[in-house]
């Protein structure tokens, strides 16, 4: 095929069900991740630039949980959720009265402190070399759920594709209970401290308390995440939770359009399916170039929609937070 | 308590019943080496409509700022029915009867007008997470309880068509009734507007003031505000209020305070 055209591009890859199971759990997890920014940013109005920090707290803090102690897989993740929680509550309590862009430099330092921390207590975590192990219990739940598609009449389900299941299964689960959550009078106080904090506090409304909510609540989304990530890898290393996965989160955020929690979801869709994808087009340009070129091609979706429908695709321009 | 009442006696507040709801003594407010509020003393008398006036700079907002919470005072004491209050949190005060207006609205432009109605209700379970969980049927009972007092305020207020606009499509003098329609949902005891009338039409003003009157007769809900139009102030108010350069030179009834040489200098001029 390829040797009939030196400029032949394949799309092999698009056809076949492990690359979209691969790209689906990415999404996923990338849709867990960007909802506790979405909460955040869409509907507190709060610029949390360290996700990153708290989906690694959950992703270190199982897997040491599981390896160190010899704790249950199932009780770590409870655990983890509350650190990261924990981490949140420490990280928000000074900088969550801060101006917005101060909030936004005070997370980056944050996220990047827990970084350079996974990557230099090595007795903790082993450093870059990373943590294995951790995924026991998973793999054997991940047997069942194959074993449940084989009697179904799926003769060779991809191996991935009970971690594709559950992670979507969560992500939605979690969509669906943070849609139901903003409606309720909880969400009312957030969106308000979006649009006017004094206006919320004039009103009887403890602004800083709901701040912080939002900022425990998206660490603990964050950690869900942070598990979904260290699953899919079978490891956990400190270059997994650099910012730019934040950032990242960011621009599916913005795709996806403010105050949507479903907009998340096809924002993180879109922008895997662009970055993965990208990675399997065969173009007659050496490797580092296309993937160069992934992040080009995103730069320029992300200029285009800001051009054209700057409230994202599924963003309400009324409730617009960046840009007003 | 009793020492400051007895260095710096307010004159006793006149129109409504005669009892002070809110005693402000010697407040203070610095940023750097301006006292923008320079030891204000006043008390309003429960039930009555006060004006406060004075001239650009007089420190009227920053007063208003401080005595709600908004910023950090500097030194004084202020009372609210018999509770102390400088220096605790805006959201306390609130919850305490104390609600204030602001001088730029802020309505929650991102929020449908109904909402912005809704969320100043007060005591709804709904706002804690927990309740959210564990008591829905408590917090869905409070909520349509609320969005039908919402509803009467709106219509009292004719903004019952725009109900499900978000508020940002509003005028600004529309932002203007549901800023103080959203302030009688908390519902207040002293409510502190910062010139309710500037930018809105006469007809709305009347209709603003009217429902201030109501409000006061039929609920004894006491009112502070701050505003520029004479007229409005000489004929509204019980009592009118002077400040210039951070404190209060004048306190007495609407013709006092006219003919008071101090406030012609300071403030009336010729007019």
């Amino acid at each position: 095929m390829s040797e009939v055209l030196p400029l032949a591009v394949s799309f092999d890859a698009f056809t076949s069900l492990g690359f979209w199971t691969s790209v689906g759990i990415f999404a996923g997890t990338f849709t867990i991740f960007t909802l506790g920014l979405q909460l955040n940013v869409g509907f507190t109005g709060i610029f949390n630039f360290g996700q990153a920090a708290f989906m690694a707290i959950g992703a270190y803090g199982m897997a040491i949980l599981v390896t160190d102690t010899g704790l249950s897989f199932w009780v770590a993740l409870p655990l983890a959720i509350l650190l990261a929680m924990g981490f949140g509550l420490i990280v928000g309590l000074p900088s969550v009265r801060l101006r917005a862009d101060y909030l936004a430099i005070t997370t980056i330092a944050a996220s990047e402190a827990v970084r350079l921390v996974a990557l230099n207590a090595r007795d903790l975590t082993n450093g870059a070399q990373g943590i294995f192990g951790f995924d026991d219990s998973w793999d054997s739940v991940s047997d069942g759920i194959e074993e449940a598609l084989v009697s179904l009449g799926w003769s060779d389900p991809e191996t991935l594709f009970p971690l594709f299941l559950v992670v979507w299964a969560v992500a939605i689960l979690l969509m669906f209970v943070l849609t139901r959550v903003q409606r309720t009078p909880w969400g009312r106080v957030l969106r308000a401290v979006r649009e006017d904090e004094d206006a919320a506090r004039a009103l009887g409304k403890n602004a800083f308390s709901y701040k912080l909510q939002s900022l425990v609540i998206a660490a603990a989304l964050g950690a869900i995440a942070g598990f979904f990530l260290a699953i899919n890898l079978s490891f956990v290393v400190p270059d997994e939770f650099a910012p730019t996965f934040t950032f990242l989160g960011y621009s599916a955020l913005v795709l996806g359009g403010l105050a949507s929690y479903w907009g998340v979801a096809v924002g993180a869709i879109i922008l895997q399916t662009v970055l993965e994808g990208l990675r399997f087009l065969e173009l007659p340009i050496s490797e580092v170039k296309v993937a160069a070129l992934r992040f080009i091609i995103l730069g320029l979706v992300l200029i285009l929609l800001m051009a054209f429908r700057p409230q994202g695709m599924f963003g309400k321009r009324e409730e617009m937070v960046i840009g007003d | 308590m009793t020492e400051a009442a007895a260095t710096a006696p307010a004159p006793a507040p006149s129109g409504g019943n005669g009892k002070a709801i809110f005693e402000a003594d010697r407040v203070v407010k610095q940023f750097g080496g301006i006292r923008a509020v320079d030891g204000a003393t006043m008390s309003v008398g429960e039930g009555s409509i006060t004006a406060l006036i004075g001239p650009n700079g007089a420190g009227k907002t920053t007063f208003f700022n401080v005595i709600t919470g908004f910023y950090k005072p500097n030194g004084g004491v202020a009372t609210f029915a018999g509770q102390s209050v400088l220096g605790r949190p805006p959201y306390v005060l609130a919850r305490l009867g104390m609600v204030r207006t602001f001088q730029i609205t802020k309505a929650l432009a991102g929020m449908p007008v109904i909402d912005n109605m809704m969320l100043a209700g007060p005591d709804q379970p709904g706002e804690h997470l927990g309740n959210v969980v564990f008591r829905p049927r408590a917090v869905r009972r409070r909520e349509r309880e609320v969005r039908e007092q919402a509803m009467e305020l709106l219509e009292v207020f004719n903004l019952t068509k725009l109900a499900d606009e978000y508020a940002g499509t509003l005028s600004g003098g529309q932002r203007k009734l549901l800023e103080l329609a959203r302030a009688l949902m908390a519902r207040p005891r002293f409510l502190l507007l910062d010139e309710p009338m500037a930018g809105i039409n006469p007809t709305l003003g009347r209709r603003l003031l009217d429902h201030m009157q109501r409000l006061r007769s039929e609920e004894g809900v006491t009112f502070l505000f701050v505003e520029h139009d004479m007229e409005v102030v000489m004929g509204h108010s019980d009592r009118v209020i002077v400040m210039a350069q951070g404190r209060v030179i004048a306190d007495g009834l609407p013709d006092e305070v006219r003919k008071d040489q101090g406030v012609i200098d300071a403030y009336l001029g010729g007019a």
